[in-house]
C-alpha cells in the first residue's frame, strides 16, 4: 500500500487539490502549462486569428513522426530493395498502404500548411517587435521542412523520385562557386545513385527531424516567452505603444526592487527597472482572459482530431503514387522537382541563374530579413498596405509559377495546358 | 461553446477510430483471400467426409510468394494461382488451373513473371497483371508469351520457338547495327535495343512498327524494310527476349547442346573456307583445321574465336561476334569435320577461291556486323528511302569507284558525310552516313573498302 502510494506520489507531486498550494502546484509543477501560460487571452484563441496553423503544421509533424518511424520497419534504403519495400508496403504489409499514405498526405499538408501558416503571420504582422527572431527561426523551420520533404521524395526510389531528386539538385548546382561542390556533398557523388539515396535517408530521418525537434521547441518558448500570440489585428488601437527592451537600466538609476507596475508580468518583476521585453497585458485585458486549462487545451485537441481525421480520410481513398524502378537511363519528359520546387524550376527553364540561383537567394533572404527591414511599428492593416501587397504579389507570382510548372508544362517543358493529351511522354 | 468544442472532441474521436477500423477492414479484405477462399471451397468439395472438408476449409489464408534471389523476383502470382503445380486441377477454373507442359521449368525455380511478364509482388489482380499505370511489362498474351524462353535462352535455336533463332538472324544480318546499339555494338541513329524487352511497348506496337515504321511512329528514321508478318512477328519475339537482367548463373546457364551441323552451317555462312583449309581442301592463307581440336585446347581455340589478335597479335583472322553456343557448334563441326566436308563447302560456293578473299572477307564480316548493309543492302544495291536526299534513297556502292577513289572512299567511312541535299531549302533527309572512326580500326576501314572493290561493277553502257 505504502509502496503504490510511493509511486503515485513519484508521478504527481503536487499536494491535494484540497489545498490552496496543492491548486497553484497543479500548474506550477506541470510541463504542458509552462510551454503555455497559464492563462490565455479570449480573442486569442479565435479560430479566425490564426486559423490554428502553428498547431495543425505540429499536429501534421506528429503524425509523420509516428507513422515515419513505423514505416522505417519496412524499409532498407539501398537502391533496388528501397523499391521493392514500397512494393511490399503496397501488397503484402498489413495496412501498409494506410500507413504510407498517411506519412505521404500529412507531409504534403505540412509544406502547405507551414507556409499557409507563415502568411498568417505576416499579414496579422505578427513578426514585429518583439517577435522577430522567432520569425526568422520560422523561416528556418520552413526550410527545414522543405528538406524533410525533398529528401523524402527520393526514398520510394521510383522514376518519380529519382528524376525530381535529379531536377531538384540540379537547380542547386547553379549557385556559383560551391553549387557544384554542394550538390556534390549532398549526393555523395556527380549523380543520384546509391550513396544519394543513402544520405538523403539519414538526412531524412535523423539529422533533420532532430533539428526540426530542437528548434520546435525554441520556436514554442519564443511564442510563449513573446508573450503568447500577438493580439488579434481587430483588437489593435490606431496608436501602438512602443516596447522598451531590457537592457541596461538607465545610467542613474541603481539597480533597485520597485514597486510593482500595472503591467502585469511574470517576468523578473519588480527587480529592475524598464518594461519587460514581450507584450504586456493591461489590467483591462486581464479581465479577459481565461486558464489555458482547459480553454485553450479543447481547443488544441479538436484542432488535432480534425488534422488525424482529415488525413486519415484521405489516406483511405486516395494513393501515394509510385511509378516504375528508377532508371537513370530513361528520362522522362519533362522531369519535375517536387511541386514546391516547379516554380523555380519555371525559373530555370527561363534563366538558369534567374532560377537557380537569384530568385532562391533573394527569398530566402527577403525572409530571413523582413523583421528587421519592415520599420513601420504598427501591426494594422490598413498602416501596412503597401507591404502587404507586396507580399501577396510574391505568394500569388510563385502560386502562378508552380501551378504552369505543375499542369502547363509537357515534354520539353513546352506550354501544354493540361486538358490537351500529350502522347510519348516517356522515351 | 465550451460544451460544444467538448462534443465536437468527442464527435471527432470516435470519428477517428471509425477510421481506422474502416482502415483495418480495408487491410482485412484484400480480393486475393476471396480467390483462397473459392480455392478452399472447391478442394473440399472432393473431400469425403465432413471432418475433412472443414479440415480443408479451415486452412489458413496467407500470401504465398517464390522468392527467386537468382532471377531478384519475388513472385506472389501463386497466392491466387493456387493449381498451377496441381495436376489434379488440369480443368479447374482460372485462377486455380493446372499449368502444364512446364518441363523443368517448375514454378518453384522459375516463378511466373520471367516468362508471363506482369507484376510479381503485386497480390490484386489488376496489378499482378501488370494491367496498371507505372509497370512496363504487362502479362504477355498467349501469342507472344514464347518469346520470354529468349531470355535465358539467349543463343542458337529454342525448341518451338523458331522465331528467336529467325528473329536474332535477321537482326545480325539485316543490317539493324547500322542504327541501333545492342549490348555495346551499334550505331546511335536510332535507340539502344539492349534492353527493349523491358520497355514500355508492347508486343503489337513492336509488331506494327516492323512492318511499317511510320505508322506507329510518324517521322522516323527507320526505313521500310519490307518485311514478310512471319519476320516483323520473328523480330518481335527477339525484341521482348532483349533484357540486360541479371538472370543469375543458374538461368544464365542454361545452353542448348551445341551440335555440329550448326557448326557447319556457321562454317559456310561465315565463309571459313576462304582462308581456311580441312585436310587441304580450302584456301591456304590460314591454317588447316583438319584434327584442330586435338591439336588445341577448347579454351584456347574459344579464345582464338574471340579474340584472334590477342592469341595472334598481327592475325589476319577477323572477329566475328559469335555467341557462346556457336562457337561451340563450330568446335563441335571441326572435331568431325572431312576434306569431304570441305569439299562439298567449296562447291557451293559461287565463286572461285582467290588469294585476296582473306581481306575481302574479313570486310564483309565488318560491313555486316557494323549494320553497313542495313541502309546500303545486304548486295550493295541501296535503295533504302531517304527523302530529300539527292535520288531519295541510300546510294548503291556498286558503283563507287567511278565516282571515287578508294582512299576518299575511305575517308568516307572514316569521318562520315551527310547526304548531298535534294532541294537545299527541304528538311534535312533522316538518314546519314555516320563517322566510324571510334568504331572501326584502320584496318578494318581497308578491308571494308577491299571488299567493296571487290564487288564493283562495270558501268552499264547505253
Amino acid at each position: 500500500m505504502n509502496l503504490i502510494h510511493d509511486i503515485w506520489r513519484s508521478i504527481v507531486r503536487r499536494d491535494p487539490l484540497s489545498t490552496d498550494k496543492g491548486k497553484s502546484e497543479l500548474v506550477f509543477l506541470n510541463v504542458w502549462l509552462h510551454i503555455h501560460p497559464a492563462k490565455v487571452k479570449k480573442e486569442n484563441m479565435k479560430f479566425r486569428h490564426s486559423f490554428y496553423l502553428g498547431f495543425i503544421t505540429f499536429f501534421l509533424f506528429l503524425i509523420l513522426l509516428t507513422t515515419g518511424i513505423a514505416l522505417m520497419c519496412y524499409y532498407r534504403p539501398y537502391p533496388p530493395q528501397a523499391y521493392q519495400d514500397m512494393k511490399d508496403l503496397q501488397f503484402a504489409v498489413f495496412m501498409g498502404p494506410f500507413l504510407r499514405n498517411m506519412h505521404r498526405w500529412a507531409a504534403h499538408g505540412m509544406v502547405v500548411c507551414v507556409f499557409l501558416h507563415m502568411c498568417r503571420v505576416f499579414y496579422t504582422g505578427s513578426y514585429k517587435k518583439p517577435r522577430q527572431f522567432n520569425w526568422v527561426v520560422g523561416v528556418v523551420l520552413l526550410l527545414l521542412t522543405l528538406g524533410l520533404s525533398f529528401t523524402g521524395y527520393l526514398l520510394p526510389w521510383d522514376q518519380l523520385a529519382f528524376w525530381a531528386i535529379t531536377v531538384g539538385s540540379n537547380i542547386g548546382s547553379y549557385a556559383p562557386l560551391v553549387g557544384g561542390q554542394l550538390r556534390e556533398l549532398l549526393l555523395g557523388g556527380h549523380s543520384v545513385g546509391e550513396a544519394a539515396l543513402l544520405r538523403f535517408y539519414v538526412l531524412h530521418v535523423a539529422v533533420l527531424p532532430s533539428a526540426i525537434i530542437l528548434l520546435t521547441i525554441v520556436h514554442f518558448w519564443r511564442v510563449r516567452k513573446d508573450g503568447g500570440l500577438s493580439r488579434p489585428v481587430w483588437k489593435l488601437k490606431a496608436k501602438t505603444e512602443t516596447l522598451v527592451t531590457i537592457g541596461a537600466p538607465p545610467a542613474v538609476a541603481p539597480l533597485q526592487a520597485t514597486a510593482a507596475s500595472k503591467d502585469k508580468t511574470y517576468g523578473l518583476m519588480e527587480v529592475v527597472t524598464g518594461k519587460p521585453i514581450f507584450e504586456t497585458i493591461t489590467p483591462e485585458e486581464e479581465e479577459d482572459t481565461v486558464f489555458s486549462y482547459p480553454y485553450a487545451f479543447v481547443r488544441e485537441a479538436v484542432v488535432l482530431m480534425g488534422t488525424v481525421t482529415t488525413i486519415m480520410m484521405m489516406s483511405l481513398f486516395l494513393n501515394a503514387p509510385l511509378e516504375q524502378l528508377a532508371n537513370p537511363a530513361k528520362t522522362p519528359n519533362p522531369a519535375k522537382a517536387p511541386w514546391y520546387f516547379l516554380g523555380l524550376q519555371e525559373l530555370v527553364s527561363h534563366s538558369a541563374v534567374l532560377g537557380g540561383v537569384v530568385a532562391p537567394a533573394l527569398m530566402v533572404l527577403a525572409l530571413l530579413l523582413i523583421p528587421y527591414l519592415d520599420r513601420n511599428p504598427s501591426r494594422r492593416p490598413a498602416d501596412r498596405k503597401p507591404i502587404l501587397w507586396l507580399f501577396t504579389l510574391f505568394v500569388v507570382a510563385n502560386l502562378i509559377l508552380i501551378v504552369i510548372g505543375t499542369f502547363f508544362r509537357g515534354p520539353g517543358w513546352a506550354f501544354v495546358p493540361p486538358w490537351v493529351h500529350v502522347t510519348g511522354g516517356v522515351e | 461553446m465550451e460544451r460544444k468544442l467538448q462534443q465536437t472532441f468527442f464527435a471527432l474521436s470516435i470519428l477517428a477510430l471509425a477510421l481506422i477500423l474502416a482502415a483495418e477492414w480495408q487491410a482485412n479484405t484484400p480480393s486475393w483471400k476471396t480467390y483462397q477462399r473459392n480455392f478452399l471451397q472447391l478442394e473440399a468439395q472432393d473431400e469425403p467426409n465432413a471432418a475433412a472438408k472443414s479440415a480443408v476449409l479451415a486452412t489458413p489464408l496467407e500470401i504465398h510468394q517464390v522468392m527467386l534471389t537468382g532471377l531478384q523476383r519475388v513472385d506472389r502470382c501463386t497466392t491466387c494461382h493456387l493449381g498451377v503445380d496441381d495436376p489434379t486441377l488440369k480443368s479447374a477454373p482460372e485462377p486455380y488451373r493446372y499449368h502444364a507442359n512446364l518441363g523443368p521449368h517448375i514454378a518453384s525455380k522459375f516463378g511466373c513473371t520471367i516468362c508471363h511478364g506482369g507484376q510479381g509482388l503485386a497480390t490484386d489482380k489488376e496489378s499482378a497483371h501488370g494491367n496498371v499505370p507505372f509497370w512496363p511489362s504487362p502479362l504477355l498474351s498467349a501469342e507472344y508469351v514464347r518469346a520470354s524462353c529468349g531470355r535465358c535462352h539467349k543463343e542458337g535455336d529454342v525448341p518451338g520457338v523458331p522465331e528467336l533463332a529467325e528473329g536474332r538472324h535477321l537482326f545480325e544480318t539485316q543490317g539493324c547495327r547500322g542504327c541501333h546499339k545492342s549490348n555495346g555494338v551499334g550505331g546511335s541513329i536510332g535507340p539502344d535495343l539492349s534492353e527493349e524487352g523491358a520497355s514500355l511497348r508492347s508486343p503489337e506496337w513492336l509488331e506494327k512498327h516492323f512492318l511499317a515504321p511510320n505508322e506507329v511512329s510518324s517521322g522516323s528514321a527507320m526505313p521500310n524494310f519490307h518485311f514478310t508478318k512471319d519476320q516483323a512477328r520473328a523480330l518481335t519475339y527477339y525484341m521482348l527476349s532483349l533484357t540486360n537482367e541479371d538472370m543469375g548463373s543458374y538461368y544464365s546457364s542454361v545452353r542448348l547442346i551445341p551440335s555440329p551441323q550448326y557448326g557447319q552451317e556457321l562454317f559456310t555462312e561465315k565463309n571459313c573456307i576462304a582462308c581456311h583449309s580441312v585436310g587441304g581442301v580450302g584456301a591456304k592463307t590460314g591454317p588447316d583445321l583438319l584434327g584442330v581440336t586435338k591439336r588445341h585446347s577448347a579454351e584456347w581455340l574459344d579464345e582464338q574465336l574471340v579474340n584472334p589478335q590477342l592469341v595472334y597479335p598481327g592475325s589476319s583472322m577477323p572477329e566475328y561476334d559469335l555467341e557462346t553456343n556457336a562457337r561451340k557448334a563450330l568446335l563441335a563441326f571441326m572435331t568431325t569435320a572431312t576434306p569431304e566436308d570441305a569439299q562439298s563447302i567449296v562447291a557451293g560456293r559461287k565463286t572461285a577461291l582467290k588469294p585476296e578473299d582473306v581481306a575481302i572477307e574479313a570486310g564483309k564480316q565488318d560491313f555486316a556486323r557494323f549494320g553497313c548493309v542495313g541502309c546500303h543492302g545486304t548486295e550493295l544495291q541501296g535503295g533504302v528511302p531517304n527523302p530529300n536526299a539527292q535520288g531519295g534513297e541510300v546510294p548503291s556502292l556498286l558503283h563507287v569507284a567511278d565516282d571515287y577513289t578508294k582512299d576518299e572512299v575511305i575517308a568516307i567511312i572514316r569521318d562520315g558525310k551527310a547526304p548531298p541535299l535534294d532541294n537545299p531549302a527541304g528538311p534535312t533527309p533522316p538518314l546519314y552516313m555516320p563517322s566510324w572512326k571510334h568504331v572501326l580500326s584502320d584496318e578494318d576501314i581497308n578491308r571494308v573498302a577491299d571488299y567493296l572493290w571487290s564487288k564493283q561493277q562495270k558501268k552499264e553502257s547505253w
